[in-house]
C-alpha cells in the first residue's frame, strides 16, 4: 500500500478493525512515518471518547464491595469470568498458607531424593562395567583354545606367583599375588616372549596387598609364544623389556 | 524511591485521598488495595457503561468490571504512562474483556482478545513522542457523542460494529453484505469526522479555523 492508502487506514487501526495482514503492514509502516503516528495519536482520542460515550449508567453498590474485597488481599487470585466464587479464592489462599511449610519440606526431600538417585545411577553404571568385564573373562575361560600358564616368582620377588589364561581369539586373563609394591614412577609390564621376541600384553600396578588382575586383548597374528614374563619398568611401559624380571612361566608347546 | 512516597499514603480511605490516577495505579502496583478503590470510585461508571453497551446485560457487565479491576490489581505494574491516560487504559481493558465475553457467549472463540491485546500494546506507538496526555473533558466526550449521532446511519453502524462488537473491516463487510472498499472508506470518513468534532490535532480542522 502507498503511504496515502495506509494513512487512510489509521481510523480502522485505532478501532482495532484492521484485518491481520493490513494491521501488520500498517504497524510496520508506523515507526517510520511521523504523519501516521500523529494520526494514530489524535484518532486514539476518538476511541477514548467512544469508550466514554456509552450512556452513563450506575453499577449496583454490590459491585464496589466486590471490587474492594478483591483488592483487599495483597495477592489477588484470578476471578472466574462468570459468577463470583470468592469462597473458592479464600479456600485456595487458606490452603496455600497451610501447605507452605510442607511445600518447603517437600522441596528438601525432593532435592535429597535427586542426590540419592544420582549416586545409585553412578553405582549401577559401575556394576554394568564390572558385569561386562566378568562376562568377557568367562567367555575367555570357556574359549576352546584357552591355555593356562603358571608364572613363578623370581629372585626379585620370591614369594610372588601368577596364573594366566590366554586365547588367541579372546585375549588374556592374568591374576598375580604377593608382588612387591612399586614406586610411583614404576609399573609392572606383562610380556609374551615369542619366537619373534617379547610382545607387551599389558602394563599394571598391584593393589596394596600385592595382588593384580589384568584383562587384555592379544594380536591374533602374534608369533608363537614360548613364555610369559613380568618385568619392572618405568610407569607407562616400554616397547621392549629393560628391567628386572619378577615372574616367569613357560608356555607349553602345542 | 517513589514507592516510599506512595507507601506513606498508607491505607487511608481512598475517597478522601487526593491521589492522581497515576498514583492510584502505582498504589495498586505496590499491592495496596486503596489504589484500586480510588480507581473504582473515579472510573467504574464509565467502565460499567462501556461494558453494558457491549455485553447488553447488567450482571455480565458487572462481572466484566470486576474482572478488569482484578486484572488491574494484578498487572498495575504494566501500565505505561507514555502510552496513554489511566482511564484510556482501563477502558481499553474493559472493552477487550467485554467483547471477549460476548464472543465466548457466542462460541466465537477468543481470537479477539489476542488481536485486541496487540492493538492495546500498539496503542500510541510513537516511542517517547508523547507528552503527558490529559483525560478527555466531559465537554469533549459530549461533542463526540453528538458527532456520532450526526453521522449517517451507515457510518454510525460501521463504527459501532468495529468498536463495540470488535469486528474487523472484512467482518463488517460480510455482516452488512457490502463491498470491503465501501466499509473501509465509510470508517475512514466517520473517524475523521469524529476527530474533527473532538477538535484535536487535526490539520484539516486547523485549516478550517477562521
Amino acid at each position: 500500500m502507498t503511504h496515502e492508502e495506509l494513512r487512510g487506514q489509521a481510523g480502522a487501526y485505532v478501532l482495532g478493525a484492521l484485518d491481520a495482514a493490513d494491521r501488520d503492514e500498517f504497524e510496520a509502516h508506523l515507526p517510520g512515518c511521523v504523519e501516521c503516528r500523529a494520526d494514530v495519536r489524535s484518532l486514539n482520542r476518538v476511541t477514548e471518547a467512544l469508550a466514554c460515550a456509552a450512556a452513563s449508567r450506575e453499577p449496583s453498590p454490590r459491585l464496589r464491595a466486590r471490587v474492594v474485597a478483591g483488592s483487599a488481599a495483597p495477592r489477588p487470585f484470578p476471578v472466574s469470568r462468570t459468577v463470583l466464587p470468592w469462597f473458592l479464592a479464600a479456600a485456595a489462599s487458606l490452603a496455600l498458607a497451610v501447605t507452605a511449610p510442607y511445600t518447603f519440606r517437600l522441596r528438601d526431600e525432593t532435592r535429597q531424593l535427586a542426590a540419592t538417585l544420582r549416586d545409585l545411577t553412578a553405582q549401577l553404571r559401575d556394576r554394568d562395567r564390572q558385569l561386562v568385564a566378568v562376562r568377557s573373562e568367562v567367555s575367555l575361560l570357556a574359549a576352546p583354545d584357552v591355555r593356562r600358564v603358571d608364572l613363578r616368582g623370581q629372585p626379585a620377588a620370591p614369594g610372588a606367583g601368577a596364573r594366566a589364561f590366554w586365547s588367541r581369539t579372546r585375549g588374556v586373563y592374568f591374576v598375580a599375588s604377593n608382588l612387591p609394591p612399586v614406586a610411583a614412577d614404576k609399573a609392572y609390564q606383562l610380556w609374551f616372549v615369542t619366537t619373534a621376541g617379547p610382545v607387551s600384553a599389558s602394563v599394571f600396578t598391584p593393589d596394596e596387598r600385592g595382588s593384580a588382575e589384568v584383562v587384555a586383548g592379544i594380536n591374533p597374528g602374534m608369533a608363537a609364544p614360548t613364555a610369559m614374563a613380568v618385568t619392572l619398568e618405568p610407569a607407562g611401559g616400554v616397547p621392549a623389556p629393560t628391567g628386572n624380571m619378577y615372574l616367569v612361566g613357560a608356555v607349553a608347546q602345542e | 524511591m517513589m514507592w516510599l512516597g506512595f507507601a506513606a499514603l498508607g491505607r487511608a480511605p481512598a475517597v478522601s485521598t487526593p491521589v492522581s490516577d497515576r498514583d492510584a495505579v502505582a498504589l495498586a502496583a505496590a499491592g495496596d488495595g486503596a489504589g484500586v478503590t480510588a480507581l473504582y470510585d473515579r472510573h467504574a461508571r464509565a467502565m460499567y457503561a462501556l461494558a453494558l453497551r457491549i455485553v447488553q446485560a447488567e450482571a455480565e457487565a458487572e462481572d466484566v468490571v470486576q474482572e478488569v479491576f482484578a486484572q488491574v490489581f494484578r498487572q498495575a505494574g504494566r501500565y505505561d504512562a507514555s502510552r496513554g491516560t489511566v482511564v484510556g487504559w482501563l477502558l481499553t481493558i474493559t472493552r477487550t474483556r467485554a467483547i471477549d465475553q460476548v464472543r465466548a457467549r457466542r462460541r466465537h472463540g477468543h481470537d479477539f482478545s489476542r488481536r485486541a491485546s496487540e492493538a492495546e500494546a500498539a496503542n500510541v506507538p510513537a516511542p517517547g513522542a508523547d507528552q503527558e496526555r490529559q483525560a478527555l473533558t466531559a465537554e469533549e466526550i459530549d461533542r463526540v457523542r453528538r458527532a456520532l449521532a450526526d453521522l449517517s446511519a451507515e457510518q454510525r453502524r460501521a463504527i459501532e460494529l468495529a468498536y463495540y462488537e470488535g469486528l474487523t473491516q472484512s467482518e463488517i463487510a460480510e455482516r452488512l453484505a457490502e463491498p470491503l472498499g465501501t466499509i473501509k472508506s465509510r470508517i475512514r470518513t466517520a473517524m475523521l469526522r469524529l476527530r474533527d468534532a473532538l477538535g484535536t490535532e487535526s490539520p484539516l480542522n486547523a485549516a478550517k479555523a477562521p
